[in-house]
């Protein structure tokens, strides 16, 4: 396989997995409102997890790490989706119920430093600052597949993934469920107010998110092989808030196309791209200025995103009717029990 | 047996006690106001009745089920259901997911329950595939008072709901209050106009630094000299 193709499926796999990531943001951000900063620190769960659970055990690879099950795929993205969640539930039961939405920003950024730092520098956990490698290749050995011929059969199972998780939130988002996500996102207090249980539900939309931010973060080590801290930053957020700010925020075709704009062409395109003459490693921060300006165009020019919010239509109930709100009788003549007029006196509150 | 019972509530937020010993029952059937000057404490003690605010003294029922220290959201499927003060609808759902929202909390079947409230609120039926933060202010208020009832409640508790609101979009919403409370529902309304209160309810409760001593039947209301009662000159310590 030439190199160009090697390069063009490293950018689909991408365009796939930060979809998936977008998608469990959206719920989280975009459905309910929770302006979760420390995403990036479930999708690192999620690739961890996943990755240490396919490893064999880690004696004697020279690697430090927990779990070490040697177990297969999809079973271990399943886990490593799972442990995020495990991890969503901790932070729910901590800080979802007594927090507004930015002093719970302020305590997820500050979460997603920690576990940032707790990977990077307790070894026994995940091999600390060099990360997980050598992580076993899905069905490459029963595929009999090569180095070259792995990326686009991966590219391509993210891809059967990520439509399945589409369909998956779609129908979560249409749903009943999906509207008091966004009922809450919109007004927690009338939300409560119409009998939604605001803390139950805000949970529900971690854990879904979560799901996807560790599923994400699962297929990112199974795609190649390893992962590290550097490719989990706590900026590494904001790059899919991006993605969903972008595209549209609450609109899940939107996400797919914010992660081709964002991820696909702003992030991983230039990495290909040949390095300026005499500045190696120039062009890749040129990305977070991309992504900078691309934003506040977004913001200033159109901020419901490249594709908007749908507005849900459905049938409309009877045919349009008068323009003024029916006047019904005043009842201001209404007979109540008669009550007389208590005009209380000081000893009246003596009891107090 | 009165939809809704309050006995010798009081509430206020951290430490500060804003509403002390407050008695108020409301029937259904019955439109009750409560009127008072600013800061006279008929916000908190609506957000009291319904759970956000928890009180530190008396009791609360709806019927004969205790709501006292209920969480605010089962409170709803009891029969008592809140319209705050400010921003009170779902600004980025159309006016029929608002409204469906509202339904889900209700045994009712929630389509059936929404033609009906939409036969009432006219001007929302041609407006169900919009935006809600797209509509006039009134509208808003409407509609929130709408998916309210989509509950089915027995007692709806509205605070300041024609705030803002030209006259005569004040009118229209009175005379949906009105209207509701035909349907037997009890409903409670915190309202800042004096003369709007006297004219549109049966009982008037008056709000004066956090006390109630004055209520009454509307009529009877009318007669006094609200203004020394608003000043505190009357009734209060
Ligand atoms: N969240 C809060 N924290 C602390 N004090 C508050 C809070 N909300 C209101 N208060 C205080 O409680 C008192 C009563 O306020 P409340 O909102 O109940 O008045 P109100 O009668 O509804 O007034 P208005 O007619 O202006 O709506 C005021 O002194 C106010 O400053
Ligand atoms: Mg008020």
């Amino acid at each position: 396989m030439s190199n160009i193709w090697y390069y063009v499926f490293t950018l689909v796999f991408f365009l796939f997995d930060y979809f998936i990531l977008a998608m469990g943001l959206n719920i989280q951000y975009g459905e309910t409102g929770i302006l979760n900063f420390a995403y990036i620190g479930f999708v690192a769960v999620g690739s961890y997890v996943t990755g240490a659970l396919a490893l064999p055990s880690s004696v004697g690879t020279g690697q430090h790490y927990i779990l070490g099950l040697g177990l297969p795929f999809p079973v271990n993205l399943i886990l490593g989706g799972l442990a995020s969640c495990g991890l969503a539930v901790v932070v729910a039961l901590i800080s979802l119920r007594r927090l507004r939405t930015d002093y719970l920003a302020m305590v997820l950024i500050s979460l997603s430093l920690v576990l940032y730092d707790i990977c990077n520098n307790f070894v026994p956990l995940f091999n600390g600052a060099d990360g997980l490698y050598n992580v076993p290749e899905p069905f490459a050995g029963v595929l009999k597949l090569t180095t070259n011929s792995f990326i686009p059969f991966f590219a391509a199972v993210t891809g059967v993934i990520a439509a399945l998780l589409w369909w998956v939130m779609s129908r979560i988002t249409r749903s009943p469920q999906g509207r008091t996500f966004r009922a809450i996102r919109d007004d927690e207090v009338v939300a409560a107010a119409l009998g939604k249980d605001v803390f139950r539900n805000q949970l529900k939309s971690m854990l879904i998110g979560s799901f996807y931010a560790g599923v994400g973060g699962g297929l990112i080590i199974q795609f190649s092989g390893s992962f590290n801290p550097t490719a989990w930053l706590p900026g590494e957020t904001f790059v899919v808030f991006a993605v969903l700010i972008v595209g549209g925020v609450g609109n899940n075709v939107g996400m797919l196309v914010g992660s081709l704009v964002v991820e696909t062409l702003l992030i991983h395109l230039p990495a290909f791209l040949p390095a300026i003459p005499g500045h190696p490693g120039l062009i890749e921060y040129f990305d977070s200025v991309l992504i900078g300006i691309l934003l506040m165009a977004m913001l200033w020019f159109r901020p419901q995103g490249i594709v908007p919010e749908r507005v849900r239509r459905a049938l409309s109930l009877g045919a349009p009717a008068n323009l003024v709100a029916g006047r019904g009788e005043a009842p201001g003549s209404a007979p109540g029990r008669p009550v007389p007029v208590e005009i209380a006196t000081a000893d009246a509150q003596g009891e107090k | 047996m009165p939809a809704l019972t309050a006995d010798g509530v009081s509430a206020g937020y951290g430490r500060t006690t804003i509403i002390s010993d407050i008695n108020l029952t409301a029937e259904r059937g019955n439109v009750t106001t409560i009127i008072g000057p600013n800061g006279a404490g008929k916000s908190t003690f609506a957000k009291t009745l319904v759970g956000i605010l928890r009180p530190s003294k008396g009791r609360i029922t709806v019927g004969d089920v205790d709501i006292t220290r209920m969480p605010g959201h089962l409170i709803p499927r009891n029969g008592l259901v809140y319209v705050p003060q400010n921003d009170n609808v779902f600004k980025r759902l159309t006016v029929r997911e608002n409204l469906e929202v509202g339904g889900f909390a209700s045994r009712a079947n929630p389509e059936t329950r929404m033609a009906e409230i939409l036969a009432i609120f006219t001007d929302l039926e041609k407006a169900t595939d919009k935006k809600a933060g797209f509509l006039s202010g009134g509208q808003q208020n409407l509609l929130a008072i709408a998916r309210a009832l989509m509950v089915d409640p027995s007692v709806i508790l509205l605070d300041e709901p024609t705030a803002g609101l030209s006259p005569a979009y004040t009118d229209v919403v009175w005379n949906q209050i009105a209207r509701i409370s035909q349907l037997n529902t009890a409903v409670v309304v915190v309202e800042q106009n004096v003369e709007r209160a006297l004219k549109h309810s049966d009982f008037v409760h008056i709000f004066v630094a956090g006390t109630n001593h004055v209520h009454g039947p509307a009529a009877e209301i009318a007669d006094l000299d609200l203004a020394s009662i608003f000043l505190g000159r009357s009734g209060a310590h």
